[in-house]
């Protein structure tokens, strides 16, 4: 018998929340900010896919959701605002907030290779690519200028996809 | 008292409109099964700015200890998206639906 939507989407909620626990045992050993970053666009493709495999219907949406790894961008901001609530007292998140988690998402996106943008944006957080000038970027000895893992925003977005990562996974 | 999913529908437009700066409508998207907890509640947003990537429906559990009694399904467009759904139908979930009543407008 074929597995369910809610199979699926608890099987990438459980493994996201895993992704969050390896991302902090590299932060604690002072890993590279590529591997930091590499393990939390993981954990956030897969709470995106968790939510968007419970709303699938049909195993062609199911193919393409778990085919594709440009589902971050989108689906994040409207998760991160779902489940403000639930880890700040019921309070809304605010308008400034919201603004910040659509750009860390786009962001957190492109970090896959896959991800280009119309192959503007090779920059990502596992394999060289060429610079402008013709030079080898190595993730490794690159900053991801765009993401500061340490400010509280990126801190507080994590948390949120820990949350929603945990209502698939029990 | 349990609020209906009507009610539950119409306070979660209410939150997302004070929230997301460039929502512009929130619909209904319908039928809606009241009898059946386990059917979510399916709202259609326009939202400028959105990546124009079709009918993508992320889906919620209910939070009874937030007043969300029922699961609920949010699908984003953007509004060039909604021009061309405004014939009423929008497909997924291999069905067409029905673009039902304006919750809220911006």
């Amino acid at each position: 018998m074929a597995a369910t939507n809610q199979q699926w989407a608890r099987g990438y909620a459980h493994q996201a929340l895993s992704d969050l626990r390896a991302r902090e045992t590299l932060v604690n050993a002072r890993a590279e900010k590529c591997h930091r970053l590499h393990f939390l666009q993981m954990a956030a493709e897969k709470v995106c896919k968790a939510h968007l495999l419970a709303a699938a219907r049909g195993p062609d949406s199911v193919r393409e959701i778990r085919r594709s790894h440009a589902y971050i961008a989108g689906p994040l901001p409207q998760i991160a605002r779902h489940f403000y609530g639930k880890l700040n007292d019921n309070n809304e998140i605010s308008r400034w907030e919201i603004s910040e988690i659509k750009r860390l998402a786009r962001e957190i996106q492109l970090l896959a290779p896959a991800c280009k943008e119309g192959d503007v944006r090779e920059d990502n957080s596992e394999y060289p690519w060429e610079g402008a000038k013709g030079d080898i970027c190595i993730p490794c000895e690159y900053s991801f200028p765009n993401l500061d893992d340490g400010n509280r925003a990126i801190i507080r977005l994590i948390n949120l996809i820990r949350a929603a990562a945990a209502t698939f996974s029990q | 008292m349990k609020k209906s999913k009507l009610e539950t529908a119409e306070s979660l437009a209410k939150g997302h409109f004070r929230v997301e700066p460039n929502l512009k409508h929130i619909h209904l998207i319908e039928p809606m099964d009241d009898q059946d907890p386990n059917d979510p509640i399916r709202l259609l947003e326009v939202v400028e700015g959105t990546l124009a990537i079709g009918i993508q429906p992320i889906g919620f559990t209910a939070d009874p200890a937030r007043g969300i009694d029922y699961p609920s399904m949010i699908v984003e467009i953007s509004p060039d998206e909604y021009k061309s759904v405004r014939n009423g139908k929008v497909r997924f979930a291999d069905r067409d639906w029905t673009i039902g009543r304006e919750l809220l407008a911006g």
